[in-house]
């Protein structure tokens, strides 16, 4: 083909007048009188602040993006965790059948949880009609293990492995008492659905060393029970640029969707037609300035570039067999909690920021103790086999691995209490998280509960706090990253979230 | 007049500044009816003219009365004073003018603009007596620090820096000169300018004893909050503890103009809290172990773009901090030459990765001259021993990632100068457990992590699972 579109780039034709002429008057006046602003703070300002910054960004590269004098700014100080993997457990993991230890329960199964505990607390509305709350011990057994001592339950004996590496924090606490709003805060900081997700601030405010591939990466387990929903808005990017969205990767034969080339082209000249593509769409972006515009010319880069990335990031054909053995039998298996890790940990090799994994199954109203074997079989290998898997080859020293649910679990059994069998309803109040890795202290427990788990009684977590620390790891001031929406900032920690700092290195 | 103590002419004058506010309104309303009542709309306003004119008159004399009295009591800029005086006194008796001419019904209206006019500049000179002439002008000249806590400045070695200059003067600049100062004096004490903090005050010399118990000031600003002698006044912006605790020290230890904060006697509590000037925000940015305390210039700018064109990943480690780290995960087609493009950055680089590139041993000679390298990830690269000599000088390196290389024990014992190295990783390597030992022994502060981790067949792997039953 050949290489007419560069030779002019003069779109004089009159199917292309409109877009010539699209200085408008709302257009004009929005530039210039922009302009005419930034102009007179300069003056305002001298060369003392604004001046001086100013100038220092443009000197160093005159044609910086948006995106490149974000990273520019940030990291606000020197970060410890330079990529996250976000293990979440989304239907709210039992802590009471996990990490909190709670002993003195052994002796109470079916007495109902005394007033003073739960001191009139809300209920959900499927257990609050209960006419008794009947406590429930763990029937799974405790352990001490590790050099730390930790407890911790027979149902996670490889997590128990590697226990020595995890700052587990058993004091969380969230707002939201049912799944949406639940998990809807913990990954975007707000109730209700609309503001970015985690790894889209991440990815706004740091971007990524690779820009093969997407800063924000989102791998669900195909093996999980799908007892509640996720959705894509999880991963979304509310109002930031759509370029920060999550970027979800499937198994099976198309990882990313409409990423391949359409049947019967070639590919060939993808490139030219790219570039040409970008020249329009920059050209439509001169007058109106809309980010989302940049956004497109972004994104249709980058998927360009993954088509190549993609496919050989996916590829494990290449892991020796060892690895799919540290990892459990489910890992040859794509798309499996235990395949997901592999890949988390191959593309974290590969500098992308934020991989988050979703594993779906945890809410178990009824039938837990079934439940939670099948969910801790799952899951607990792939978990421990991705610590060990990034310490040795020296990654956990700057990857922080967090693991945890939406919410807790009551300590009072939903619906009828047999031997053998119960249930839990969602229990915000406290449960347990961990993370692991860059900058966090190995091998400790941090917050406590009292004796039914219902209430924390030291060194609380809000979820809040919980976005701020991670922020922090990551080298940002959680109360610097802003975004401006509809007439006023927003940040993920919005106006709360305090940094644990007890828990840093 | 005579048995009026002087005590009550204090006490009037200090009715100013609430007095002062009156003939600003009522005048500056005065004038507003006279310029109105002129148009056909207004002409009831006409009535209204005169009783404000009145009023504003009385209490523009009330205001001259009162500052006259209150100037006595203390001690301001005598040039600031001098105006502000002689221009209130103007204003009072031009608002007396414009009250006759207007019971005589002659023209008022220019008159009317003069006395706006004067309003204007007193109200000025006034206000820049009791905050500062430069109280306007401040919110473009601060620059960030509208707190003036003196940390716009970040001290880069606090033992090195003059203790008067950098660690006492902000103190006394951001809580004390706005009364002790240039506009004002109060209790004739100065404290702008060492000369005169020697002179001291009305009661003598404040800070020049050795004994800290006897310096006037010292025993002030150590006075319970709710005492009259305590310093700052109550309703003033306080000192925090730390500024009470530096100036304690200074002053106990002889308050010198000309020392180095090294050269004075610290305990450990004062230490911690000149520790705590170093850096504006102390309790964000944690001095962290792996970027140097040192401070470096900028980097190249031009190797910087060079590298950047070539998909390397470089920035800076933090806000503020010009020390490098660079990626090399996105390059494609890799070859030495870009190697050579990280050496003019050789004193700010100290993060690299170079991990999954095809490196050869002849390029680590590059890399051996990146001496202010702290980490460096060479896993899954085509390094062997010959060419892990190369990197025997880079004495501050901690971390050092050598996992699927060619690299053994025997390469690795050229590496045995670099005291500071804490991990090594050697996964997938050559090297096994047995030669763990002998590696101890050269890297003897070093973590060393060979992988192999085991996978031990558990109990619960085989547990046969029932179907979860909901009751």
């Amino acid at each position: 083909m050949s290489d007419h579109h560069h030779e002019s780039f003069k779109l004089n034709t009159p199917e292309f007048r409109l877009l010539n002429n699209s200085l408008d008057r709302r257009n004009f006046l929005t530039k210039t009188s922009l302009g005419i602003g930034a102009l007179a703070l300069g003056t305002l300002m001298g060369n003392r602040v604004l001046g001086n910054v100013v100038s220092s960004i443009a000197s160093e590269n005159p044609q910086a993006t948006l995106e490149e004098e974000i990273l520019r700014a940030l990291p606000h100080f020197a970060p410890k965790a330079k990529r996250v993997v976000y293990l979440f457990m989304s239907g709210g993991p039992s802590q009471f059948e996990t990490f909190d230890y709670k002993p003195k329960l052994a002796g109470m199964f079916g007495q109902s949880l005394p007033d003073s505990v739960r001191q009139g607390q809300r209920l959900t509305a499927m257990s609050a009609n209960q006419s008794i709350f009947p406590v429930v011990p763990s029937i799974y057994k405790f352990s001490q293990q590790g050099k730390s001592q930790t407890w911790i339950s027979e149902m996670l004996p490889h997590t128990a492995q590697v226990v020595d590496d995890l700052c587990i924090i058993k004091s969380i606490h969230s707002e939201a008492i049912n799944h949406d709003p639940a998990i809807t805060f913990f990954q975007t900081g707000n109730q209700l659905p609309g503001r970015p997700s985690i790894g889209s601030w991440v990815s706004y405010g740091l971007g990524s060393d690779n820009k093969n591939l997407p800063t924000f990466i989102v791998l669900v387990s195909k093996n999980a029970s799908k007892d509640q929903p996720l959705y894509a808005r999880l991963w979304g990017n509310g109002f930031l640029p759509s370029e920060h969205q999550g970027v979800q990767f499937r198994s099976g034969k198309d990882p990313v969707l409409f990423l391949d080339n359409p049947q019967g082209y070639d590919g060939a000249d993808r490139k030219e037609m790219l570039d040409y593509l970008s020249k329009l769409n920059t050209m439509q972006n001169e007058p109106y300035g809309d980010p989302e515009v940049q956004a497109r010319i972004t994104q249709y880069e980058m998927a360009f570039r993954m088509q190549t990335s993609v496919p050989e990031v996916m590829n494990t054909s290449d892991e020796p067999d060892e690895v799919f053995e540290l990892y459990g039998p489910d890992s040859r298996d794509s798309g499996t909690y235990a395949a997901n890790c592999i890949l988390a940990r191959k593309l974290l090799e590969k500098d992308v920021k934020f991989v988050q994994l979703y594993h779906q199954g945890w809410d178990h109203h009824g039938g837990l103790p079934a439940g939670m074997a099948k969910q801790c079989k799952d899951t607990d290998q792939p978990t421990a086999a991705l610590i060990k898997d990034l310490k040795r080859r020296g990654l956990l020293e700057d990857t922080l691995v967090i693991w945890g649910g939406e919410f807790g679990r009551t300590v009072y059994s939903q619906g009828k209490l047999e031997a053998k069998d119960y249930g839990r309803d969602h229990h915000p109040r406290c449960f347990t998280m961990w993370m692991a890795g860059a900058g966090v202290k190995p091998g400790i427990s941090y917050g406590e509960t009292d004796d039914f788990s219902y209430n924390v009684i030291k060194d609380p977590v809000h979820v809040h706090d919980f976005h701020a620390t991670v922020m922090h790891l990551m080298g940002v001031d959680h109360e610097r990253l802003t975004y401006k929406f509809q007439g006023r900032r927003y940040r993920l920690t919005d106006v709360a979230g305090n940094v644990v700092r007890d828990i840093l290195t | 007049m005579v048995f009026l103590s002087f005590s009550v002419y204090d006490f009037i004058g200090r009715f100013h500044p609430v007095l002062v506010h009156l003939p600003v309104g009522i005048l500056l309303l005065a004038a507003l009816f006279i310029a109105l009542s002129t148009s056909e709309k207004f002409q009831s306003l006409k009535s209204a003219i005169s009783i404000s004119l009145l009023f504003g008159m009385l209490s523009a004399i009330a205001s001259c009365i009162s500052g006259f009295l209150l100037s006595k009591t203390d001690s301001y800029d005598e040039s600031l004073l001098f105006k502000h005086q002689w221009f209130a006194i103007a204003l009072a008796i031009t608002s007396v003018i414009v009250y006759v001419l207007h019971l005589t019904n002659k023209p008022t209206k220019l008159i009317a603009v003069l006395m706006v006019v004067l309003i204007t500049i007193t109200g000025h000179l006034g206000g820049s007596i009791t905050h500062g002439s430069d109280f306007l002008t401040k919110a473009f000249s601060s620059g960030t620090n509208p707190s003036g806590d003196g940390s716009g400045k970040t001290i880069v070695n606090v033992q090195e820096a003059l203790a008067f200059t950098t660690v006492i003067k902000p103190i006394l600049d951001s809580k004390c000169i706005a009364c002790h100062g240039p506009t004002k004096q109060k209790g004739k004490l100065r404290l702008d300018e060492p000369s005169f903090i020697k002179q001291g005050g009305e009661g003598g010399m404040i800070t020049l004893t050795a004994k800290g118990s006897e310096s006037e000031l010292l025993k002030r600003i150590l006075l319970p909050k709710e005492n009259k002698d305590h310093m700052p006044p109550q309703e003033k912006p306080q000192l925090s503890k730390e500024d009470v605790a530096l100036l304690q020290w200074w002053i106990e230890n002889g308050s010198g103009f000309d020392q180095k904060v090294k050269d004075i006697e610290q305990n450990e509590k004062i230490k911690t809290v000149l520790k705590g000037l170093e850096s504006a925000k102390p309790k964000d940015e944690p001095l962290l172990s792996d970027i140097p305390d040192q401070i470096v210039s900028m980097g190249d700018e031009k190797a910087m773009k060079m590298l950047r064109e070539r998909g390397v990943a470089v920035s800076a480690v933090a806000q503020k901090s010009n020390y490098l780290t660079a990626n090399f995960v996105a390059v494609e087609s890799f070859s030495g030459k870009d190697l050579q493009l990280l050496e003019p950055l050789k004193k700010q680089l100290i993060w690299l990765k170079l991990g999954n590139m095809p490196l050869t041993d002849e390029d680590l000679k590059t890399v051996g001259k990146l001496a202010s390298l702290v980490k460096l990830n060479l896993q899954k690269t085509k390094i062997t021993d010959q060419g892990i000599s190369q990197l025997k000088n880079l004495s501050e390196l901690q971390y050092l990632n050598l996992a699927g290389t060619s690299v053994t024990t025997k390469g690795l014992e050229a590496l045995s100068g670099l005291k500071k190295l804490h991990k090594l990783f050697l996964f997938q390597t050559s090297i096994t457990e047995a030669d763990i030992s002998g590696l101890k022994n050269i890297f003897s502060n070093a973590t060393i992590d060979i992988g192999g981790y085991k996978v031990p067949m558990l109990q619960s792997d085989t547990v046969i699972l029932k179907a979860p039953v909901i009751k």
